[in-house]
């Protein structure tokens, strides 16, 4: 008799309650919705796509016929030397780009904290780098190195030394890679590691100094700690930005000279679009995204757990 | 004695430079740090805007002077004759008009709808709110080369490769999570006391975004307006397998019009170059007061 009673009843509370969460926040879902069918059409459903597209043989010339063949194409990709060696580049690039940056995005950061007149001004003119066109950088680092009245080349003719292509000179070209990432980025890690600093109270310092602490000391002990939380958002971005990255290798060198610049990103595009495995591209790219989502959920345990 | 005297005045001018240093800089900042501080930013801004400022330079002289293997241009040198040629160019001038086109209506879509959307996340509590958030973080974490593929051939399905549309669409969408990120950002930053005050005086939640939130958070608008404009300006990915024709050509993937396989017109790319970087700059020069401060406080306290 009580549950027979009982039913109707919580049914038209629940039924009120719901009306009730609705009238709160339907407005709520519906700003929001535009956004999601956005990107749930442009990117989260040609992400999914992709995923799957990596357990199946499948042509850009014919998309309409794909045939399932489980883990094939990672078979292939883990065998396939131009895949190993492109991972390894992404890799030693990523390693080496993110690590100068932060170096050198630091010294900047300290300097331009400093309170002299004129600070706000080459904060602002230091960003111009990372704002720039990445076609427009690449053209200026090709233009100063190129073969015979490039910049570079009159200076180092001049001093009597060897003139060429840089980028095409299978040593030269990943370093330039290297240095056009580097070039770009500084500004960026040296703004929000000069917020970060700004942010830390002077008393502390003073402290520190009446205890007797040398400038190196105050920026180990006081400095260091804490920016790191944002160092850690720099370089999770930075990592994740340059592994991915395509426009800067794929405009510059192409991955050439003799593959000596190849990184996964522009390893699948050429896989995609011009020999047309689509199946097979799709699978590097699913494994470039299993690679960085390990590396962010390590980095940030590590990082918590400090 | 007449050297002591001369010493003595070199002192005293050295003295009363450093002085006027000094009383110049703030308290706690000696005139020796100051150069310090001063040599170390001069390094990295050699560094970095030298090569900018360079080939600025050179496009304003002739190309006899860029291939002739001098690296100062004498006054007889200059000229704007690259200029000339490259805004005569048709198709330069085609390309940039689709550039701007594409951006700006970018711009405007990812404002509108990410305006909306941060309200939401800022404003409004319901379940799935935190996992939308993540789901924005996230998706700036995926191989856009992985999305490209089964992006195109959905674009072929609908009949959008090679239309401005197309390329609109996929921009936009490429700026809205970062852009409604930021916009939550500035927006949580607006008491929410404000809010209720408005609330009681009878306003509706779109007369408050219209009215309070807005107006108060036009730096964050301007921050991530400028972010969309060169996501989508600074474009080549997507723009180099949507578009098929000149008619669709942004940019970034039209300036392969002043090269081609052997040859190279250095003083024509040059110059097109610093014509394509221009907008950017003027851009940043308006907002970045806020770029660098949102960077500082609203860019990254989100995260």
């Amino acid at each position: 008799m009580a549950t027979q009673t009982g039913q109707p009843g919580a049914l038209a509370r629940y039924g009120t309650e719901f009306r009730e969460f609705l009238e709160e926040t339907w407005l709520g879902y519906a700003l929001v919705l535009p956004s999601v069918v956005l990107m749930g059409i442009i990117i989260i459903y040609p992400t999914l796509r992709g995923i799957q597209l990596a357990f199946y043989e499948a042509s850009l010339l014919s998309p309409q016929q794909q045939t399932f063949v489980g883990l094939q194409n990672f078979a292939q990709l883990f065998g396939a030397a131009g895949f190993q060696t492109a991972l390894w580049h992404t890799v030693l690039l990523t390693a080496l780009a993110v690590s100068i940056q932060y170096v050198l995005g630091l010294g900047l950061a300290l300097a331009l904290k400093e309170k002299v007149p004129g600070a706000a001004l080459f904060r602002s003119l230091s960003m111009i780098t990372w704002v720039l066109p990445i076609i427009v950088m690449v053209i200026i680092f090709r233009f100063l190195t190129q073969n015979g009245f490039g910049p570079v080349n009159i200076i180092l003719g001049s001093l009597g030394m060897e003139t060429t292509a840089w980028f095409g000179e299978p040593g030269v070209a990943f370093p330039l890679v290297v240095l056009m990432h580097v070039w770009r980025n500084v500004p960026f890690y040296a703004i929000a590691l000069m917020a970060a600093m700004k942010s830390i109270p002077d008393t502390q310092y003073e402290a520190a100094r009446l205890d007797g602490a040398g400038p190196l000391q105050r920026f180990r002990y006081i400095t260091l700690p804490q920016i790191s939380y944002v160092s850690m958002i720099m370089i999770v971005l930075h990592v994740i930005f340059t592994f991915n990255n395509f426009d800067i290798i794929y405009l510059s060198t192409g991955g050439g000279p003799l593959g000596n610049t190849e990184v996964l990103a522009t390893y699948i595009y050429k896989q995609a679009f011009q020999q047309y495995a689509m199946g097979y591209a799709a699978s590097i790219g699913v494994t470039m995204l299993l690679i960085m989502m390990v590396f962010t959920v390590v980095y940030a345990h590590l990082e918590a757990r400090d | 004695m007449a050297t002591e005297t001369n010493q003595q005045t070199t002192q005293a001018t050295d003295r009363s430079f450093a002085d006027r240093l000094d009383a110049w800089l703030a308290e706690d900042m000696s005139p020796r740090r100051a150069l310090a501080v001063y040599a170390v930013i001069g390094l990295y801004m050699t560094f970095l805007l030298l090569p900018v400022f360079y080939m600025v330079l050179v496009t304003f002289t002739s190309a006899e002077f860029l291939y002739s293997s001098q690296l100062v241009p004498a006054l007889s040198d200059f000229t704007l004759d690259n200029y000339v040629t490259v805004m005569s160019t048709g198709l330069f001038q085609q390309y940039f008009i689709n550039s701007a086109i594409v951006a700006t209506t970018t711009t405007a879509i990812t404002l509108v709808v990410g305006v909306l959307a941060a309200y939401s996340l800022s404003r409004f509590e319901y379940p799935g709110r935190s996992g939308l958030l993540f789901t924005f973080l996230g998706t700036q974490m995926l191989p856009r080369v992985l999305i490209l593929i089964p992006f195109f051939l959905m674009m072929f399905t609908i009949g959008l490769i090679d239309s401005l549309l197309g390329i609109i669409v996929a921009h936009s969408v490429l700026g809205i999570p970062l852009g409604t990120w930021l916009l939550k950002g500035y927006f949580d930053d607006i008491p929410k006391s404000l809010d209720e005050a408005a609330k009681m005086d009878g306003c509706s939640h779109l007369d408050i975004l219209g009215r309070i939130i807005v107006p108060m958070s036009l730096p964050g608008i301007a921050v991530a307006g400028f972010y969309t404009f060169i996501l989508s300006w600074n474009d080549y990915l997507f723009v180099s397998i949507l578009s098929q024709t000149a008619a669709t050509r942004t940019l970034p993937f039209g300036l392969q019009l002043f090269q081609s396989q052997n040859a190279v017109a250095w003083e024509l790319l040059l110059t097109a170059a610093t014509l394509t970087m221009v907008p950017v700059i003027v851009l940043f020069a308006l907002v970045q007061r806020w770029v660098v401060e949102g960077l500082a406080s609203g860019g990254m306290k989100g995260a």
